[in-house]
């Protein structure tokens, strides 16, 4: 293990630990806040394996995410409520459900069972071509949940879901997935990852199977979009097929590339930049009085905002703020050792 | 930045509050969340648009308990981990009366368990799930029946005084709302003796309905009447396009045909279409109604776009009338008088809440179309609802 | 309805509906051959046609000369989005064009919602326009804005076939498409081709944006994004970057959703679009080059 990696790791435990106390201490708002940006950047880092370093650029992630939601939903509804709210589940998940930690697992493992069925076929694909077919992955999932209406209540809105995810769960698992991803990404599976973006022939030639490779990298972040999903159902409680279609897409995705595609901190990064700026462009579209100047509301500013910005980054920095690279700190004993490995955490 | 400097501000009113100088002078702020970007924005905005108008009308006869009327407004952008973060803001933020807000049950149902746990009473327009209160807590109300109570309204008088005795049931299946009717619908209009000859779904954003209309035009058995769930945004284009193959039969809906669009868009074709809804909003309505209709139109430049933004007005009338009750803007006081509401007045009805029951008992108003003009086909309390 | 009826009828719809995808895939396939860019913001020219095209109605202009100065709003908004975002982005890997163009699609969206609120604004048709055709007793119809936007679709198709084979401008375009590049080196102005390139193609898209208003009654910000979604999967079936595949591949779309939904129970109709998107799937999986098996670089 890197010096990197055992401060980040340092850093991530610090921070849960403080998490127990800022929960109780920092407004509600702040504390949202800073949830739904762990939910998210646990999310987005998902993306990175296959997104950023395989480069299969997939627009289906939130596919998975409603996957995982849906499933840790079904999973999690006390007994009584499933009466209520989903009357005609089949028999076999009628009767009983699962707390918390349980449901969160049992949606990643879920979902990344669905990965690799898709991800199979799909990752024979290559550029835009694989990104709209991931598109038509997300149509059909969405299709498939309107139609479920026995498992999912169909275009109606699913809800009673524990209300469980709190801060220190949301970091505990931001924190969790950053270092599996992070360990991965620095092994040689990772570098394999990153040899079938460069150039397929080369990797090939040294014994990389593109295939299996890139499947490895969407699956792995699919699990991770699963628990996402799951967090997600359990921090709101409800949520409809339209919670998880383009509009969630793009906000992800401008996280991603914001931040840096083929890095996980940049995803941190972009997801932090991204929620920052919409929380505080969403308070200062609802127009100003400064006395005699009074600017009138101006709904919708922050997502143009964010637009523009999203451009700026592909035009100026298309690798996004960290590009490739992971923020690191160097190691005060033996330089070279950070150098050889371009892109461990 | 202008977070801290509106707590400072919060903080500079509240003290000055405290030693007694501004009392009189400070508003009563009312929060109001609406998904004014977004995919639910057609819905949302002109809810607010509404609410805007009847504080702007409170305000200039003098405010509730001598003081103005305040409306907290927040883009929620469609997106519900927008509409919790907004919530907790909102409820962070300084006293409020209450709430109002929302056309769907995603954001309500997002935002109920924060409000609930703050025990502010949040009233929504729109939302006509008649679940909703029941799924969040005693602070949820709706201002307008549920969905239960349009859809059994629309199939009595289907049953009853159209006397079709076979419907064909066409639903949009993207959209909860259009779900909810076409599913209680159906247990109506069975209960009260008919019968569905066949079932079909289309998606709004699909602006050809051709296949599916050729195909009801081919059926063995003809349905004496054709019952739509659909949503504003789409009604217009769905008559016209039945009518101009040829499909004369009428056609029945709820609320949503409640839209300038059904005329405009639907020409002639939307003769013979009748729908449930809040109350008869035409311009030869009554006079609280044309008066509503000439200011909406001179503050937004355009007649209301649909029937929710009715429906945000008399949610601000339902919210000070509580308020004044109440005697007070305290939330717990609000709330109580919210729950005890009798006949309240409105534009889209008088509205009343038995006791426990958070959903008002509305009577649904049914309107028709002849002429290419609207008019007053019944008033309709259903003998029976089915279950939410 | 006897069987033959029925189905001749079915076939009007789904000809009146693929014309629609046809001639915006089109404009997305013409953008695809020549820069390998798969275009999100093409749908978005057709919001801009139609509000364009509205707001000169709306200012007393003649319905005709409406929508002709609509289409070339429609085609200048194309060419300020290749002048402002897209050429920067030049030559960048498919991903950055693709995201690029995302990115411009959420502004345009959210700019219409800002000027024009998302409530959809009814579009007003010349009653000559709104007529129905009817014959055998009224049981087959088509609406006059149906045989219109046939018609502008096969004008679009002969027109870009002249254009590409019989100009200079279009020759070069064929050679751009061929090899960016090369095109360059051998000094065609490629800046140039590309913004007659991105005109034509927004300008197609403008005019089926009016027609799609026209069929639908109403224009609203969003209203791009669907017909986007199917031409993507009408180009892609025909063979991306061919006109002609284009063309062909908004006809089978139409035919494939209005089969669907004409033959199959009504347990099966409501997963249409998921059928419509693993079909798709499964052509660029089994026959990547479409339909009209585009070749790799030989496209236009």
């Amino acid at each position: 293990m890197s010096r990197t990696q055992t401060i980040w790791i340092g850093i991530g435990v610090v921070l849960l630990a403080l998490s127990f106390f800022a929960q109780n201490l920092l407004p509600d708002y702040a504390v949202r806040v800073l949830t739904i940006t762990c939910i998210n950047a646990l999310l987005v880092a998902s993306m990175a394996p296959a997104n950023g370093m395989t480069g299969v650029f997939s627009l289906g992630h939130v596919g998975f995410v409603a996957v995982g939601a849906y499933a840790a939903g079904i999973l999690s509804l006390p007994v009584a409520t499933k009466g209520s709210m989903l009357p005609d589940l089949p028999g076999w998940l009628a009767g009983w459900y699962l707390s918390f930690l349980p449901s969160t697992l049992v949606a990643g493992c879920v979902t990344a069972a669905v990965a690799i069925v898709v991800g199979a076929p799909l990752l024979r694909l290559s550029g835009h071509f694989v990104s709209v077919a991931t598109l038509g992955f997300l149509v059909i999932v969405n299709e498939i949940v309107i139609n479920a209406d026995s498992l999912t209540r169909g275009a109606r809105t699913f809800t009673g879901v524990p209300l469980e995810t709190t801060l220190p769960w949301a970091l505990g698992w931001l924190v969790v997935g950053l270092i599996a991803l992070g360990r991965i990404a620095s092994s040689p599976t990772g570098r394999a990852w990153r040899a079938t973006r460069e150039d397929v022939v080369a990797a090939r030639a040294i014994g990389i199977e593109t295939q299996p490779t890139r499947l490895s990298a969407f699956v792995l972040g699919a699990f991770f979009a699963g628990i996402g999903g799951a967090l997600y159902a359990h921090y709101l409680g409800s949520f409809s097929p339209k919670s998880f279609l383009f509009a969630y897409t793009f906000t992800l995705i401008s996280m991603l590339v914001i931040g840096g595609m083929g890095s996980l901190s940049g995803a941190v990064l972009g997801t932090v930049v991204v929620t920052a700026l919409s929380e505080v462009l969403r308070n200062l579209e609802r127009g100003m009085d400064f006395g005699a100047l009074s600017i009138p509301p101006l709904y919708g500013a922050s997502q143009i905002a964010l637009g523009l910005l999203f451009i700026a980054i592909m035009i100026l920095r298309p690798e996004g703020l960290l590009g490739p690279r992971e923020i690191r700190f160097p190691n005060a004993r033996s330089p070279k050792e950070t150098t050889h490995d371009s892109a461990a955490p | 930045m202008t977070l801290l400097r509106r707590e400072l501000l919060l903080g500079l009113a509240a003290s000055l509050a405290l030693m007694g100088a501004a009392l009189a002078a400070d508003p009563i702020r009312i929060a109001a969340p609406f998904n004014v970007t977004g995919g639910l924005s057609s819905l949302d905005a002109p809810a607010l648009n509404g609410a805007k108008l009847k504080v702007a009308e409170i305000n200039a006869a003098g405010g509730v308990l001598g003081r103005p009327l305040e409306l907290e407004v927040f883009d929620t952008k469609s997106d519900a981990t927008t509409v919790a973060s907004v919530a907790s803001q909102l409820v962070g933020g300084g006293k409020l009366a209450a709430g109002i807000g929302f056309t769907d049950s995603d954001s309500a149902l997002a935002l109920g368990p924060i409000f609930q746990k703050a025990g502010i009473p949040f009233v929504t327009p729109g939302a006509t799930s008649p679940k909703l209160p029941d799924q969040v807590g005693d602070t949820m109300f709706l201002a307008c029946f549920g969905d239960n109570v349009q859809a059994a309204a629309g199939a009595e008088f289907v049953r009853d005084q159209l006397k079709a005795k076979q419907v064909f049931l066409l639903r949009d299946n993207s959209a909860e709302y259009t779900t909810l009717l076409a599913k209680y619908f159906e247990a109506a209009y069975v209960k009260a003796g008919g019968t569905i000859i066949g079932h079909d779904d289309y998606k709004s954003g699909d602006k050809s309905l051709t296949a599916q209309i050729t195909k009801i035009k081919a059926m063995a058995t003809k349905p004496d009447a054709i019952y739509i769930a659909a949503n504003p945004d789409d009604i217009g284009l769905v008559v016209k396009q039945f009518r101009q193959a040829g499909v004369m039969q009428p056609i029945i809906g709820g609320d949503g045909y409640d839209t300038p669009l059904l005329l405009s868009v639907g020409g002639k074709g939307a003769n013979d279409v009748y729908f449930s809804t809040h109350a008869y909003m035409a311009a030869d309505g009554t006079k609280p109604i044309q008066a509503f209709i000439k200011a909406y139109n001179a503050a937004n430049k355009t007649d209301p776009e649909n029937a929710f933004a009715a429906l945000g007005y008399d949610t601000v009338a339902l919210v000070a009338d509580a308020i004044k009750r109440a005697g007070s803007d305290d939330p717990a006081k609000v709330k109580e008088a919210l729950a005890a509401t009798k006949g309240l007045e409105g534009i889209t009805g008088t509205i009343s809440f038995r006791p426990g029951v958070r959903v008002p008992d509305k009577t649904a108003t049914i309107i028709g179309v002849k002429d290419e003009k609207l008019f007053l086909a019944a008033q309709v309390t259903p003998s029976f609802v089915p279950a939410p | 309805m006897s069987p033959l009826l029925y189905l001749t009828q079915q076939t009007i719809n789904a000809l009146a509906i693929g014309s629609l995808y046809a001639l915006v895939s089109i404009g997305l396939s013409l953008i695809f051959g020549i820069l390998r860019m798969a275009n999100f913001a093409h749908g978005d020219m057709m919001m801009v046609g139609a509000f364009a095209t509205l707001l000169l109605v709306h200012a007393g202009v003649p319905f005709g000369v409406a929508v002709v100065g609509g289409v070339l709003i429609g085609a200048l908004a194309g060419a300020l989005v290749e002048r402002i975002a897209y050429r920067p982005v030049r030559g960048s890997s498919d991903v950055t064009l693709l995201l690029t163009s995302l990115a411009v699609t959420y502004i345009l969206e959210n700019l219409g919602i800002l000027i024009f609120t998302s409530s959809p604004q009814n579009f007003p048709l010349p009653a000559l326009l709104d007529d129905v055709v009817s014959m055998f007793d009224g049981q087959l119809i088509f609406t006059r804005i149906n045989v219109l936007t046939l018609a502008a679709t096969g004008v679009a198709l002969l027109f870009l076939g002249w254009f590409v084979t019989r100009t200079t401008m279009g020759l070069g375009m064929r050679a751009a498409a061929e090899d960016l590049g090369a095109a360059n080196i051998v000094g065609l102005d490629v800046n140039r081709l590309i913004i007659v390139a991105f005109v034509l193609a927004s300008g197609f898209a403008g005019l089926a944006g009016v027609l799609w208003a026209a069929q639908s009654g109403v224009v609203e910000p969003a209203m791009g994004f669907t017909p986007l979604l199917k031409a993507f999967i009408a180009a892609i079936i025909g063979g991306f970057g061919s006109i002609p595949g284009a063309v062909l591949g908004g006809f089978l779309l139409g035919a494939l959703e209005t089969m669907i939904v004409a033959f199959l129970p009504s347990s099966i109709t409501p997963y249409r679009d998921a059928i419509v998107f693993a079909l798709l799937i499964a052509f660029l999986l089994f026959r990547p080059a479409g339909i009209l098996r585009v070749q790799g670089e030989a496209k236009l």
